[in-house]
């Protein structure tokens, strides 16, 4: 009964790290797709809206010469 | 031993006529001046064309001997005059960042000048904080993400328009340490670098950076670094 117990208890705790290392996979991997976003059709406007403060001349390239 | 004072050089003058002597005068200014843009000033970048010739002795030396030392007005537009932009560039790039009070934010100042060196084909438009604030306004997802490095893609925006993928964004305000910041700013240093002529970039951002895909889940577990920077 004890061995039963102790087996049981294994499975759980076995089933818990596992999902505890599944978990944490999302989470880092989730954490890198929402720092290196990519864009697509969903982003369009905000695209859009850089690229137009672009054209309009509201936006300029950086031009500070840097030191050699 | 001190330099004596040298009657032909105009921008030194003797105590006696001249206000209390200040140490550089330029550069107070230039760290009590509120930065509305990122890292020009934070990073010591010039601020403008001198003339060469008219430049002083090194304060200390002034200092020593009691002389006012004037730095010579540094004039913007000459420096400007020589901007030329990139031929074919192959990214642009906006830093948005409108002003949260965050570790990626002082990691960027502290690193644009380099960034903005290793990254000079490449067009990068430094979005003021104003101006960024009323675009985060605009597109209210954006909040709390910024400072953003937002890339696009032009040759893909070129070929397919921005209806599918044409760049990506870097959001560092996720980020909570200064190593995790710098890191992230070294990758996309180092990506952006180095696809300039990728063909299909959207699949290299998923497997380096994004580490999608069996490979990407064996690095997470091992906490290695990007690929990119050769872990």
């Amino acid at each position: 009964m004890l061995d039963r117990f102790g087996e049981a208890i294994s499975v759980v705790l076995g089933a818990l790290a596992l999902a505890y290392l599944v978990y944490e996979i999302d989470r880092r991997k989730r954490k890198l797709r929402d720092l290196f976003y990519v864009l697509d059709s969903e982003e369009a406007d905000i695209s859009a809206d850089l690229s137009s403060m672009v054209e309009s001349g509201e936006l300029q390239p950086y031009s500070r010469e840097v030191r050699a | 031993m001190p330099k004596s004072p040298s009657g032909s050089d105009p921008s030194r003058r003797p105590r006696a006529k001249a206000r209390a002597p200040r140490k550089g005068p330029a550069l107070t200014e230039d760290l009590t001046r509120p930065p509305d843009l990122l890292g020009g000033e934070i990073a010591g970048e010039p601020t403008g064309a001198g003339d060469a010739s008219a430049l002083p002795s090194p304060l200390g030396e002034s200092a020593a001997v009691g002389m006012v030392v004037e730095l010579p007005a540094r004039h913007r537009t000459a420096a400007r005059s020589k901007y030329k932009p990139p031929a074919e560039p192959r990214f642009r790039i906006f830093i948005i960042d409108s002003g949260w009070n965050t570790v990626a934010r002082r990691v960027l100042r502290h690193n644009f000048a380099l960034i903005r060196r290793l990254r000079r084909e490449n067009l990068i438009y430094l979005v003021s904080r104003k101006k960024s604030a009323e675009f985060i306004r605009r597109h209210q997802s954006l909040i709390g993400r910024d400072p953003i490095i937002a890339v696009h893609d032009l040759e893909a925006i070129t070929r397919q328009g921005i209806a599918r993928f044409h760049g990506f964004h870097l959001h560092l305000g996720i980020l909570r340490t200064q190593r995790q910041a710098l890191m992230a700013l070294q990758t996309f240093a180092q990506f952006v670098g180095t696809r300039r002529h990728s063909q299909n970039l959207e699949a290299e951002i998923r497997r380096e950076l994004r580490r999608e895909g069996m490979l990407g889940v064996i690095e997470i577990l091992l906490q290695k670094a990007p690929r990119a920077l050769g872990g």
